[in-house]
C-alpha cells in the first residue's frame, strides 16, 4: 500500500523540528528526514520518547553506507524514513534506546560490517557460518565474525541444554532451538534461522521489479500476496504510479483470502500441538477448502502470480469465489467454535506464551501477537491506503497476550476478512495494470499480512532496475518476541503450541 | 481399519487406486506448459527461455530443452506465446529418474514468417 496524505505537517513537523541537525529529503508517499549520524542517538530516543513505532532498520550501500530506520506514527497514519550517512565502520548505538533494533543491528553487521560503537557482541542471526570473503552479500564483510554467544555451551548449575533441530518433523521447515532447561521447564530458549538463509535482497539487484516479483512472492510463501504488495506499493511509489481502483481491490481480497487460509492453518496447528485429532482433521478440512477457493478464485492454492506491479494480473473469479467463500468459512467456525468449547484444548491455551503488551511494544511486535496483547496496531487502519480507507477492517484486540487471546484475535479476523471480501467484490473487483515509466526513484510500501506489517523499501536506478530492495515480512519481527514468550513459565510441550499461535515462517526471516 | 485389512487379505491387494475418484479441483492448478514444436523456431525458444523466472527452459543448438522438474508453473511463457504454449493439465510429475523430466523439443529450421 501507499499512503494517500503525504507531507509533515502538524504533530509530525514538530517532531521532526526537534530533532537536531535534521533536514526534510522528500515529502513523497513517506516523509524522509536526514539526520547527521552524531545526531542519530538523539533523534531515536527522540521518537521512541514520543511514541512512535521503529519497524524497520537497514543498511545500503558502501562508503558511506546509509542507515534507514522506518519509524510508523501510528497515531498520525503516516511512516517517516529517518537515513543517515555512516562513513566509518561504527554508528550510534540504536538497540540501546530502542531494543527493537538489535536483530537488524546483527544482521547490518554481517552484511555491511559495520557496527553500534557500543562494542557489545552481535550474534548470528542471517547468514551461515561458513559465509567466507566470496559469500554473496550486500556490503563488506565484517572484520571479525559475529560473535556465537548462543553457540551450544555448557550451562551452570542444574540447568542443561537440549539442542533440537534443524532438521524437525516431516513438513516443518528448518529451525535450531537450543533449549536451555533443569528438567521440564524453559529457563532459556535461543533459534538459529539462518540455516535456510537464500539472499534474495542480494539476488533481486539489478532486476526489473516486474521480473523480481518471482523471487519477491516467494520470499515468505504464505505471505506471496502481501509481501508482494508491500514490494509492488514500494516501485509505485518510487514511480509515483497508483494501480486502477478495481485493482486494489482485487489485491485486498487476495490479502483477505491469505489471512483466512493462513488463520486456518494456524488453528489446524494448535490442534495438532495439544494432540486434538478431531479438531486438527476439522480445521485442515476448513484449510483444504480456502486453498481450493484461492485456486477456483486466482488459479493458485497459495495465490501466486496474482499480483504485478502497477496492478494485478488477473481479476477473482467472481463466482466460484461468493460461491465457495461462505461454505469453506462455515467449516472453518465449526471447528472454532467446538474448540471454544473444549476444555482440553482451552486449558493448554490459557496463560501459555504470554506477550505482554510492554514487551510486544518494546521488541516492536506485530499482526496478532501484538493485537492478542493490546496493541491495536493493524497496517490496515493505522496506514490506510486505498481500498482500505474506503472499506476500513474491524480490529481484533485482546489483553491477556496469551496463546488463547491470539487464537481468538484470528478467529475474529477470519470473519471480519469474509465481510471485507463481500464488500469489496460488492464494489467491484477487476484486473489492470499502470504503466510503468523506465526511470529511477525510490519508495515506501506496507501491507498487513496475516502475520502483521510487511514492510518492503526499494530503490531504483535510473534505468529503472533495482539497486536496493529491503523485504520486512512480518516474521522477521516476530521471532524476536517467541524466545520470550516461550520462557515466560512454560514446559517443553507448550513450545509447539506457542509456535502455532505465532504462526510464522522461517523463510520469511530467512530470506 | 479392520475393514482394510479384511479387504486386503481377499483381494491381495493393500494399496487403493490413485486417484481414489477424480479430483474436479485439480482443473483449476496451474501446470506444467506443452510446447507445439511447430510453432517453435530459434528466435521464439531464445524469447522463452529470457521468461524463464527458473530456469526451466534453455536452447541447445536446433532444441529447447524444458526441465520440467525445474518449472514452477508460473506461466510466464504462456503469456509471451500463447499460440506456441498451452498449458499441459497434467500435475502427476513423478518419474523413476530425474532425466525423465528433461524434454527436448526440436524447433523449425527456418524462422517463422
Amino acid at each position: 500500500m501507499t499512503a494517500v496524505q503525504p507531507g509533515a505537517s502538524g504533530t509530525l513537523a514538530s517532531l521532526i523540528g526537534a530533532i537536531s541537525g535534521a533536514s526534510l529529503a522528500e515529502t513523497g508517499s513517506t516523509v524522509t528526514v536526514k539526520v547527521p549520524a552524531a545526531e542519530l542517538e538523539g533523534a531515536v530516543h527522540h521518537l521512541a520518547a514520543a511514541g512512535a513505532r521503529l519497524a524497520d532498520l537497514f543498511a545500503a550501500g558502501q562508503d558511506p553506507t546509509v542507515l534507514r530506520l522506518v519509524w510508523a506514527l501510528d497515531a498520525e497514519r503516516q511512516y517517516l524514513v529517518m537515513q543517515s550517512d555512516v562513513s566509518g565502520q561504527e554508528y550510534p548505538p540504536l538497540s540501546d534506546v530502542a531494543p527493537a533494533a538489535f536483530a537488524e543491528e546483527c544482521e547490518i553487521y554481517e552484511q555491511f560490517g559495520i557496527r553500534p560503537a557500543s562494542g557489545k557482541p552481535l550474534n548470528r542471526v542471517a547468514l551461515p557460518p561458513h559465509a567466507g570473503p566470496d559469500f554473496p552479500r550486500l556490503g563488506h564483510q565484517p572484520p571479525q565474525a559475529p560473535a556465537e554467544i548462543h553457540a551450544p555451551h555448557t550451562v551452570g548449575g542444574h540447568a542443561f541444554e537440549f539442542p533440537f533441530g534443524p532438521v524437525r518433523q516431516v513438513g516443518v521447515e528448518s529451525l535450531y532451538y537450543g533449549l536451555v532447561t533443569s528438567g521440564e521447564e524453559i529457563v532459556d530458549l535461543y533459534l538459529f534461522t539462518w540455516h535456510k538463509h537464500r539472499g534474495l535482497e542480494w539476488r533481486l539487484r539489478g532486476q526489473a521489479p516486474r521480473d523480481a516479483l518471482f523471487h519477491v512472492e516467494r520470499t515468505e510463501g504464505l505471505s506471496a500476496i502481501a509481501v508482494s504488495w508491500a514490494f509492488a506499493a514500494a516501485v509505485e511509489a518510487a514511480l509515483g504510479v497508483a494501480p486502477p481502483p478495481a485493482a486494489q481491490r482485487t489485491r485486498a481480497v487476495a490479502l483477505e483470502l491469505e489471512r483466512l487460509y493462513n488463520h486456518a492453518a494456524a488453528t489446524a496447528a494448535l490442534c495438532q500441538a495439544t494432540g486434538l485429532t478431531v479438531g486438527q482433521s476439522a480445521a485442515e478440512i476448513a484449510l483444504e477448502r480456502l486453498l481450493r477457493l484461492n485456486a477456483a478464485a486466482f488459479g493458485h492454492r497459495y495465490l501466486f502470480g496474482v499480483m504485478d506491479v502497477g496492478g494485478v494480473r488477473r481479476a477473482p473469479e467472481e463466482a466460484a469465489l461468493r460461491a465457495g467463500l461462505r461454505g469453506a468459512r462455515s467449516e472453518l467456525r465449526r471447528a472454532a467454535d467446538a474448540l471454544a468449547s473444549t476444555n482440553s484444548f482451552l486449558d493448554r491455551l490459557e496463560a501459555a506464551g504470554i506477550v505482554t503488551g510492554e514487551q510486544a511494544r518494546r521488541l516492536g511486535l506485530v499482526g496478532p501477537v501484538a493485537r492478542a496483547a493490546g496493541l491495536a496496531i493493524d497496517a490496515r487502519k493505522d496506514q490506510p491506503a486505498q481500498p482500505y480507507l474506503e472499506f476500513p477492517p474491524a480490529v481484533a484486540i485482546r489483553g491477556s497476550g496469551d496463546v488463547l487471546a491470539r487464537f481468538q484475535v484470528m478467529q475474529d479476523e477470519a470473519a471480519e476478512s469474509v465481510r471485507l471480501i463481500g464488500d469489496l467484490l460488492d464494489a467491484g473487483a477487476g484486473a489492470g495494470t499502470a504503466s510503468l515509466p523506465g526511470a529511477g526513484g525510490s519508495g515506501l510500501g506496507w501491507a498487513e499480512s496475516s502475520r502483521g506489517e510487511a514492510l518492503a523499501w526499494v530503490a531504483l536506478d535510473a534505468d529503472g532496475r533495482i539497486s536496493r530492495a529491503r523485504l520486512r515480512p512480518a516474521s522477521v519481527r516476530n521471532w524476536r518476541g517467541f524466545d520470550d514468550a516461550c520462557r515466560s513459565q512454560n514446559v517443553f510441550t507448550d513450545i509447539p503450541i506457542i509456535e502455532a499461535s505465532f504462526w510464522l515462517t522461517v523463510a520469511g526471516t530467512a530470506r | 481399519m479392520t475393514l482394510w485389512f479384511l479387504r486386503g487379505l481377499r483381494r491381495g491387494v493393500v494399496t487403493t487406486r490413485y486417484p481414489a475418484r477424480p479430483d474436479d479441483s485439480a482443473a483449476d492448478l496451474p501446470t506444467p506448459p506443452v510446447f507445439r514444436a511447430e510453432d517453435l523456431d530459434q528466435a521464439l525458444a531464445d524469447r522463452l527461455v529470457a521468461v524463464c523466472p527458473s530456469h526451466a527452459l534453455r536452447r541447445d543448438a536446433d532444441a529447447l530443452v524444458f526441465d520440467v522438474g525445474a518449472c514452477t508453473a508460473c506461466g510466464r511463457c504462456q503469456e509471451a506465446a500463447p499460440g506456441a504454449v498451452t498449458s499441459s493439465g497434467e500435475f502427476e510429475l513423478a518419474a523413476t529418474s530425474r532425466g525423465h523430466l528433461v524434454k527436448r523439443i526440436p524447433l523449425r529450421r527456418e524462422a517463422r514468417a
